[in-house]
Parts: C-alpha cells; sequence; structure tokens
C-alpha cells in the first residue's frame, strides 16, 4: 500500500511541483494518472521511489516513511519498486539478455554481478520474463538494434526479472506509435492482473487512460483535482482536469488494432 | 515583393566601428614591428640554402640501403616505445578520467582533477625523457616512461570529457532498480565509455609513434638516436632511409588505426 499524506515538493528554483497531496493506492491497483505536461504526474510516481524527494508531508510505502531513507535503505525501497521510462533506459551497447538481468543489480550481490556470476535461477527467470513479452528471440541482440515497441517491451522484462510488489511507468507509450502503445498498455495490464504488482502509470491520452485504468488520478499543478474509478470519468472530469476543452491530440487512437 | 526582403541588419554603433578599426592597426602594427626586428642577411641565406639544397636533397633522395637492417631494428624499437608508453598511459587514464568526470565525482574534485591531468599534460615529451634518463639511464625504458606520463595527461581529460558525455538517464534506471554505486559504474557507465575510450587510446598510440622518433634524440631510444648520428655525421644518404621509414610507418599506422576507430565508435 502506498499512502501520500499531505505530501508537497518544492523545486529549489521555487516550482511547486506537489502541493499538499493526499492518495492511498491499495495493492494490486492499475492507477493512471493523467494531467498536462508539467502538472506533476512524473513528480508524483519519482517520489514513491525517492528519485525526487518531497519536501513535507509523510509518504508511506508498506507503511513505512520513506522520505527519509538513506543508503540501504533506499535501495532496499527502490528493489521493491520497479519503474519503466518513457526513453526505455536501456544500455545500447549491451546485449538485451545483460539488460534484462540488471533487473537483478538490487538482488544479486556486487561482487558476483560485475563478475556476471548470475544464479541459474536468475538467468532463467530473466529469459521467462523475455518470452512473456513475446521478445525472446532477440536475447543475444544488442538493445540498440531493436525498435521503439521493441526497447519498451525489454524494459518491462528488465523490471519484471527485478520482482517487484510495485511498478511506476512514467510517460511509457509517449515515445510510440498508437499500434505500439497499446500492445505496451496491453502487457501493463496483463502484468498487474496476473502478478498482482500495484501499477501506476502516467499518461496525457485520455482514452488510453480510460481504457486501461481501474482507477484515475487526475493532477493539474501540483494538486490532486480527482482521484475516481473508471466508471466515475466522463468527458467533463478531463476538462476539469486539463483546464480547457478536450483536443485531437489528447487522444492516442488506434484503439481497434 | 516586399514581404521577401530581409529587414536591415541592426546598424554597428560606432564605438564598436572604431574598436574594430584600432584592433586592426594593432595587430598590423606588431607584425610590422616583428618582421623589422628580425635581423637576417636576407641574401646570405637564399644563397645558402640553395646550396646546401643542391647539395643535401638529391642525398636524401637516394637512400643509403645497406643501413636497412639497423633502420629496420631502430623502427621497431620506436613502435614498442610508443605501444608500451600508450599502453600504460591508457590504463592509468581510466582512474585519473573517473576522478575528473564531474559526474562521477562532484564539482570540485572534477575541477581539481582535470586541473593534475592538465598540468602533467604540459610537460613535453622531451622534457620528462630528459628527466626519466637522468632516473633510469639513457635507454628505451626512459622513452616509454616519458610517452607513458604524458599521454596519460591527455587521455585522462579525454576519458573524462567522455563519461560526463553519458546517458545518464540509464544511470537513473540503473538507480531506480536499487543498484548500488558500484554495480552502476560496471553496468551503465563502463559499457557506454568503453569503445570511446580504445578509440581514443588508439588515437593517442597514433600520435606517440610520432613523438617516440624524436626522442632518440636526447638518447631515450628509438630512431631518433640514428637521426641525430646522421646529422651530425652528415651522412644524408642514411638520413634518407631514416625519413623514408618513419613516413611509412606513421601513415601505415595512422591508416590502421583510422580504420579501427571507425569500426569501434
Amino acid at each position: 500500500m502506498i499512502e501520500f499524506k499531505n505530501v508537497g515538493l518544492v523545486y529549489p528554483n521555487g516550482t511547486e511541483g506537489l502541493k499538499n497531496v493526499n492518495v492511498k493506492i491499495e495493492d494490486g491497483e492499475f492507477v493512471v494518472i493523467v494531467g498536462l505536461s508539467g502538472a506533476g504526474k512524473s513528480t508524483f510516481i519519482r517520489s514513491i521511489n525517492r528519485l525526487v524527494t518531497p519536501t513535507s508531508g509523510e509518504l508511506l510505502v508498506d507503511e513505512e516513511n520513506i522520505l527519509t531513507h538513506k543508503g540501504k535503505n533506499l535501495r532496499a525501497l527502490r528493489t521493491k519498486v520497479g519503474m519503466i521510462f518513457q526513453n526505455y533506459n536501456l544500455v545500447r551497447r549491451s546485449n538485451v539478455l545483460k539488460n534484462v538481468l540488471a533487473g537483478r543489480l538490487g538482488h544479486v550481490g556486487t561482487f558476483r554481478s560485475i563478475l556476471n556470476l548470475y544464479p541459474k535461477e536468475d538467468v532463467a527467470l530473466a529469459y521467462d520474463n523475455l518470452k512473456r513479452v513475446n521478445i525472446a528471440d532477440k536475447l543475444y541482440n544488442r538493445a540498440d538494434e531493436l525498435s521503439g515497441g521493441q526497447q519498451q517491451r525489454v524494459s518491462i522484462a528488465r523490471v519484471l526479472t527485478q520482482q517487484p510488489k510495485y511498478i511506476l511507468a512514467d510517460e511509457p507509450v509517449a515515445s510510440l506509435d498508437p499500434p505500439t502503445s497499446h500492445q505496451v498498455m496491453t502487457y501493463l495490464r496483463k502484468i498487474n492482473k496476473t502478478d498482482k504488482i500495484t501499477t501506476i502509470v502516467n499518461l496525457h491520452f485520455i482514452d488510453m487512460a480510460m481504457e486501461y485504468a481501474d482507477r484515475i488520478i487526475g493532477m493539474r499543478a501540483g494538486e490532486v483535482v480527482f482521484d475516481g474509478p473508471v466508471s466515475e470519468v466522463t468527458d467533463a472530469t478531463f476538462e476539469e482536469i486539463y483546464g480547457r476543452t478536450i483536443r485531437e491530440d489528447d487522444l492516442r487512437g488506434g484503439a481497434d488494432q | 515583393m516586399d514581404k521577401n526582403v530581409l529587414p536591415p541588419k541592426p546598424k554597428k554603433s560606432a564605438f564598436k566601428k572604431i574598436k574594430i578599426i584600432i584592433i586592426t592597426l594593432a595587430v598590423i602594427g606588431i607584425y610590422v614591428w616583428t618582421f623589422l626586428g628580425i635581423d637576417i642577411n636576407w641574401a646570405r641565406a637564399i644563397e645558402r640554402v640553395v646550396n646546401n639544397f643542391g647539395n643535401i636533397v638529391p642525398k636524401l633522395f637516394s637512400p643509403d640501403w645497406s643501413a636497412a637492417g639497423e633502420v629496420g631494428e631502430m623502427i621497431l624499437e620506436t613502435i614498442f616505445i610508443a605501444f608500451a608508453g600508450t599502453l600504460m598511459a591508457s590504463i592509468l587514464a581510466v582512474p585519473l578520467g573517473f576522478l575528473a568526470a564531474k559526474n562521477v565525482t562532484n564539482n570540485y574534485i572534477g575541477t581539481l582533477g582535470k586541473w593534475l591531468l592538465s598540468a602533467n599534460r604540459s610537460f613535453p615529451e622531451l622534457i620528462l625523457a630528459i628527466l626519466f634518463i637522468v632516473a633510469v639511464g639513457p635507454n628505451a625504458f626512459a622513452g616509454v616512461l616519458a610517452i607513458a606520463i604524458h599521454s596519460t595527461g591527455m587521455l585522462g581529460k579525454l576519458y573524462a570529457e567522455v563519461i560526463e558525455s553519458i546517458d545518464m538517464d540509464i544511470v537513473e534506471a540503473m538507480e531506480a532498480s536499487g543498484a548500488n554505486k558500484v554495480q552502476i559504474l560496471f553496468f551503465g557507465v563502463i559499457p557506454q565509455v568503453i569503445p570511446e575510450f580504445l578509440s581514443y587510446a588508439i588515437y593517442r598510440f597514433e600520435i606517440d609513434i610520432r613523438a617516440s622518433s624524436v626522442l632518440g634524440i636526447v638518447g631515450a631510444g628509438g630512431i631518433g638516436t640514428m637521426i641525430i648520428f646522421a646529422s651530425m655525421n652528415r651522412n644524408w644518404n642514411e638520413m634518407g632511409l631514416i625519413l623514408l621509414a618513419i613516413i611509412v610507418v606513421v601513415t601505415i599506422i595512422d591508416m590502421i588505426s583510422s580504420r579501427i576507430r571507425r569500426k569501434l565508435v
């Protein structure tokens, strides 16, 4: 369970990233955060694994306030919370297997990992997860030989290999075309349902949020302006979150493919 | 029609114009003064050049092939000196490069590291060679050390720049997965920098071949020793062969090196 209690974040330049955020996310939920760019979606997500550090309030992950975590505690938290990025963030010159195994770094000792002595089960796990996202045939290809959609699938396999309790996805489909976007979202959704991994995704496409989320959190200017199940969301809700009428480019489209 | 005409350039202020004129005049003045200051007897200089050219140049172009064995041996030693020196430098420069990279250490240590590397680089090879001859005697090892120390400065700085230009998003992704600093170094940083490190080391080898061919002039081994003896004995035929050998070796190594480097990056 993740709980934001009066969380606020002010960046050193004075920008307020989060303002008095109160949100509770139960285990197993699939939550989509929507909002315009600059609304605080990334700050919200990155607070959970402390890539950014809120300046006020409390943030509880499994009943522990993580805002004071340092060093070993912080690494333990991050091992539990996996992350997927907009630009995949794979090591382009390393092969797919090595990239996926990087997900084990938090579990494997420093010495073993440096010498590439991963336990057999870890390698098997990495391979299984590549099969789950249907890209096992690229095992020994270098990451930069893959297309964007394939790279994002590899990064999903990496996060699965980490065996996290939570997955954070920061605009995972913003660099992909519509059919590939749906493919990636479908994988995330499937993983959420079968593995019961709590998943929090940032999106700015309204139609995708509606299609995949259980629950939608709307943000504007660092504040949570909407929080509720998909069934309660209407076009008017989005107009309120975005503070303007809905436009063509707020939709990804291509849902039928 | 009017729409296609560019708006007029902003006018330069009178002050700027005057500044440009003053700078131009000052530069011309310095050149004139410098050339007037050279005490040279042009007629005599030209006469000597013409005489010596007639004397020396034809000999340079008819190399003395009987010295081929010795030249070959010495050019091989030159290559070995450059190789050993570059190898030492390319390894020594790795920790120094990481130390001087601001995104690995921090601003202060990084700047200090770069400063040390620059200071190190500012000694010319020949000066270092003279110092090392005092320390280890007049042999090829002095040359190796001179090359190694001088190259470490340049390679360290280039390595640091490579490390500073890596994709930090990958580092962030690894941090986010709970990896520690050492793991991030080995999995996120090193795979990104290795090809460029190699490329710079090979490029430096190219430079060091040229540098090591003159080290012998101060007695630190290699073909330079032969150059200095040939010129003292006015043995221009042998000099011709030496120069030919250097040109051939440098050209071949430049070609190989640029081909390898193109493949690497």
